[in-house]
This record gives structure tokens, sequence and C-alpha cells, in this order.
């Protein structure tokens, strides 16, 4: 298996191979298991696949996994684990995809992030499926206190069946700023996420990106739950453009502590007119000016970049 | 250059411009000048070319082409801009992707005294008045057109904003024709336009090459005195 742009953990349907980082052990998830005792605590069960990151030393090399799905019918359940001890910092980029449209493949995924005391961590996750593919994904992130995450989540081709729950728990002085982006086109989305602000002082922020093309359907649920005294913000965004779409956006509040703060902003609705027009007075026409607010709306990609080589993306996919 | 002639324009069922007459040679600075709901913005709008204003007679002709029923970016591929007074915001859309994607003309933000800061924002969102006509400015320029609309380009600007901007206008548009629509004149002393129009209720009531007498009439008596006053004699 060609291991293509130096990625740390690459699993293509079944087959693994794994590159270390200096000050970071990475192995296969089952691996782990049997030589961590440790990590017994944070696997729910035995894992079958998937990647365990042990972040010891701060390092400018970002870390990067790749899953992928490369033949029919494959079945894939990889169970994540990353850990981050305390003052270190670290950047990951996971890709998770389906090299082909028509594979039928399932992908069951799991992960845990667990970082410690004054640690920092930033995330990227790019996801791709094909048309006919199933995928169920389980997010949980542990901050400890005084540690800093950005997650950034982005799927522009979804699967026939999206099912995503994230769980964020804040310690004292933690904070996370979670960004997710999904495109939706012939394809079921359901988005569930809750950040629960469990210490003193921390900081939560959840961003929604949602556009709904054609024949698709997306629920987002995204939850701030302030347990003690944090702030917390939940922003839900989605654009449909087309009539056969649908988004149904949730915010939810849930203040249990009087002095904490959360606030909410939630929009779906198509490119309006207004903007349309305005974008056409500068010559474009319509359809370049729908592109160009959705390729706004969807963000600019973060490149990867090793060692001063920025890498594309799609030479992972 | 561009010809209004008996222009009618409806909006919502009603009708708003009433035959109106301009004609705007090359180089040349028109001022439109009248009190809100008289009609300007809606002038603005249908000579770019909006949906919802609806043209009921009459044709707008620009470099010898009737453009009266040419979508919205073919005027502008001819030539034409507007810097709006109300520029919808984009969420998500930066201002630097927006002038990449639009621009017939590089842009010397150094010379233009932008900030990348106001580069990297989303057009529009949480612009202050003057990043708003700054942007709009910027975004006319790198189109490079022939005919430039500015619509209440001073509107809550400060002086030193204004004159900033009208220099800046000046060095960068000074060959283009403009037609410059105001309610309240203070544009006027810095692009000193070549004629004034008057608008009220939809029509044009005063056309004068003493842009000076036009608004000092304005200024102390209203526009109401524009509908019977002495230099209607002098209207073109």
């Amino acid at each position: 298996m060609k291991n293509v742009g130096n990625a740390n953990y690459v699993q293509i349907d079944y087959e693994i191979q794994t590159h270390e980082n200096e000050g970071t052990t990475i192995l296969p998830s089952p691996e782990a298991y049997r030589r961590f005792k440790w990590t017994k605590e944070y696997f729910n069960e035995k894992p079958k696949e998937g990647y365990f990151i042990w972040a010891r030393k701060s390092s400018d090399r970002p870390l990067i996994t790749r899953i992928s799905i490369s033949s029919k019918n494959v079945s894939q359940n990889p169970a994540n684990l990353v850990v981050i001890e305390k003052d270190v910092k670290a950047r990951i980029y996971s890709i998770c995809n389906a090299v082909k449209k028509d594979l039928c493949g399932n992908h069951v995924g799991s992960s845990k992030i667990i970082l410690k005391e004054n640690s920092r961590l930033v995330m990227n996750h790019f996801h791709r499926w094909g048309k006919e593919d199933r995928v169920n994904s389980g997010l949980e992130i542990f901050l400890g206190n005084g540690s800093e995450i950005s997650d950034v989540y982005k799927c522009l081709e979804v699967p026939m069946r999206l099912n995503m729950e994230n769980n964020i728990y804040l310690e004292e002085g933690s904070s996370a700023n979670l960004v997710m982006t999904i495109l939706a086109k012939h394809g079921e989305v359901k988005m569930h996420d809750s950040t629960f602000l469990n210490g003193r002082g921390s900081r939560g922020i959840s961003r929604i990106r949602m556009i709904g093309d054609e024949k698709s359907r997306i629920v987002a649920h995204s939850r701030m739950i302030a347990n003690d005294a944090g702030t917390g913000h939940v922003d839900c965004m989605g654009l449909l453009l087309a009539e056969d779409s649908s988004i149904n956006a949730i915010p939810e509040l849930v203040n249990n502590n009087k002095d904490a703060s959360l606030t909410h902003e939630a929009s779906v609705g198509k490119i309006s007119e207004e903007v349309l027009n305005y974008l056409r007075s500068r010559g474009l026409t319509e359809d370049q000016a729908i592109d160009l607010v959705v390729a706004g709306f969807l963000g600019e990609e973060d490149p990867i970049v090793i060692e001063g080589q920025v890498i594309p993306l799609k030479s992972y996919m | 250059m561009l010809e209004i002639d008996n222009l009618s324009v409806k909006v919502d069922e009603k009708n708003i411009l009433k035959k109106i007459n301009m004609e705007i040679k090359d180089g040349e600075t028109h001022a439109l000048l009248g009190p809100n709901a008289s009609g300007k913005s809606t002038l603005v709008y249908t000579m770019m070319g909006f949906p919802n204003y609806k043209v009921t007679g009459g044709k707008i002709v620009f470099n010898g082409k009737d453009i009266t029923d040419l979508p919205i970016e073919e005027r502008t591929k001819l030539g034409i801009a507007s810097a709006f007074q109300h520029p919808p915001s984009i969420k998500g859309l930066k201002l630097s992707k927006l002038l990449e994607k639009i621009g017939r003309r590089t842009i010397d933000t150094e010379k233009f005294s932008v900030g990348t800061d106001l580069l990297e924002r989303e057009v529009n969102v949480n612009f202050s008045g003057g990043e708003r006509k700054l942007s709009e400015i910027i975004q006319v320029i790198a189109l490079n057109p022939n005919f430039v609309i500015f619509d209440e380009l001073g509107a809550g600007l400060d002086v030193e904003n204004l004159e900033k901007l009208s220099s800046l206008i000046k060095s960068e548009l000074y060959d283009k024709s403009i037609l410059l629509i105001t309610h309240r004149g203070r544009i006027l002393k810095f692009l000193k336009p070549n004629i004034a129009h008057v608008i009220i209720d939809g029509e044009i009531v005063c056309s004068s090459e003493d842009w000076k007498k036009t608004w000092e009439t304005i200024r102390r008596y209203g526009y109401e005195k524009c509908r019977e006053c002495e230099l209607r004699s002098d209207r073109l």
C-alpha cells in the first residue's frame, strides 16, 4: 500500500499502515488497547480497527489520518482515540472517504479526543462519501482545565445516510470552537451535537453551516448546556438551493447556572434575490453568483502544510 | 453615452417614475437631487436592470444600444456600474474574493487606503458607513466601467471621509461619465457636476447647468420651491 503524503495512519478498506512523528505514538487502536492498559478506560469496548494517537510533545508537523473505503460492500468500524498530553500543542487532519461513488460501503466510526490540562488541538475533518454509502459517526471530546480545541468538520459529498453525534465536555477555563459544514445532495443527514460547559470560565462555540441541494434533508440539533459559569454560543445557518431539499435547524440552550451566558442565532432560507441581483450588478451571471455565495458559505479550506510544503487535500482522497 | 428617453417605471403596481428624460455625455458628471421617496433610487435600480422595476414606457440607450430589457449583468459588461446606498450583507463571502472574481482592473490597496482587514472581512457584514462606501467604490473601480452611478455617496459620512472618497473618485474615474444621486447635496462641491437635475414625485422638474444656484435654492427653500422657481427657465 502506497503511503500518500506521509499520512500517519492509513486504512484502506481493512489494510492499515502507520507512520510515527517524533514525540507522538501512532498505532492501530487494537494494538494500543493491548499495549497500554490505561487506554481501556477510554475505549468503550475492545476496538477492532481505527487509530490511536498519543501526543506527548508539541510539534509543528501536523498528523494526518486517512480511512478510506475502496472496494464494494466494505463495512468499517473504526474506534479512534486521541490523547494530547498536558501543555502539548498538536494539529490533526482526519480524512474519511469512499474513493468511488458506488461502493455501497458502511462506515461506523467512533472517536474520543482527550485534551489534558492546557493542551491545544486543531483538528480538521474532511469527509467525502459515495451516494450509496451509509455513515454513522460519534465524537466525544473531553477538555481538561485550560485546554483548547478548534474542531472543523467538512463534508461536501454526503452519503445516502449520515448520522453524527458529537458530545463535548469542557472543564474550567477550557474552550471549544466547533465548525461543522455540510453540503447535502441526494442524501439524508442527521446531526446532533451537545456542548457541556462543566467548568467555570469555559467557553463553547458551535457553528453549523448547512447547504441543502437536490433531494436532500438535513436535521441539525445543536445544544449548549451550561452546568457552570461559562459562556456558550450556538449558530446554525442553512441555505436551501433546491425546491426538493429541506433543513431543520434546532438550536437549544440549557442554562443550569445563573452566572452562565448562552446565546444563539439561526437562519434557514434560500439566497436572497437582493444578494443575487447585487452580485449580478458586478457582472456575474446568476449561476456564478450562486456559486460564489455557496463557496463563501462553505468557507475556505485550510491547506495541509508539511514542512512548508502545501499538499492538496485531493491527494489523500 | 447614456440617454434616458421618456422613461416611466412601475414598482409593485405603483407608478414611480413618470416620463424621465436625461442625456449624459462622455465624461460628464450629472447630479440628480430630490427629497426622500422622490424616485431617485428607483431610477438607479431601473438603470441597472433590477427585475422588480418594470419599465412601462420609454427607453434607456447606452452607447447607441437600447438596454431597456437587458439583464443586469449584461449592462455591467457594457460598462455600467453602480455604488449602491444600501448594499446587502453577504455572509461568508470575503471582499477580497469578490474583487478577485469581478475585477477587470487590479486594485492598488495601498493607494486606496484599504486595509487588509477590510478586504478579509465578509462583504458588508458589520461594515461602518465609511467602510461600506469604500467597498462600493473599490468594487466599481475594479469593474473598470465607462458610466458610474453613485447612490447617496455622502450619506452617513463625515466631511473628511467624503473628501477622501471624492478624491479617490476624481483620480480613478476622472474620464468616466457619472451620475450622482443625492438628497443632501454635500457631495456636489467635491465633484462639481456639469448639470444638476431635480426630481420630485417621480418627475424631473428642473435641469440646470448652474448646480450651485440649484442647490442654494433647495437649501434655502426646500425642494418644493423647485416646482416653480425661476431656474425653471434655465431648464435644458
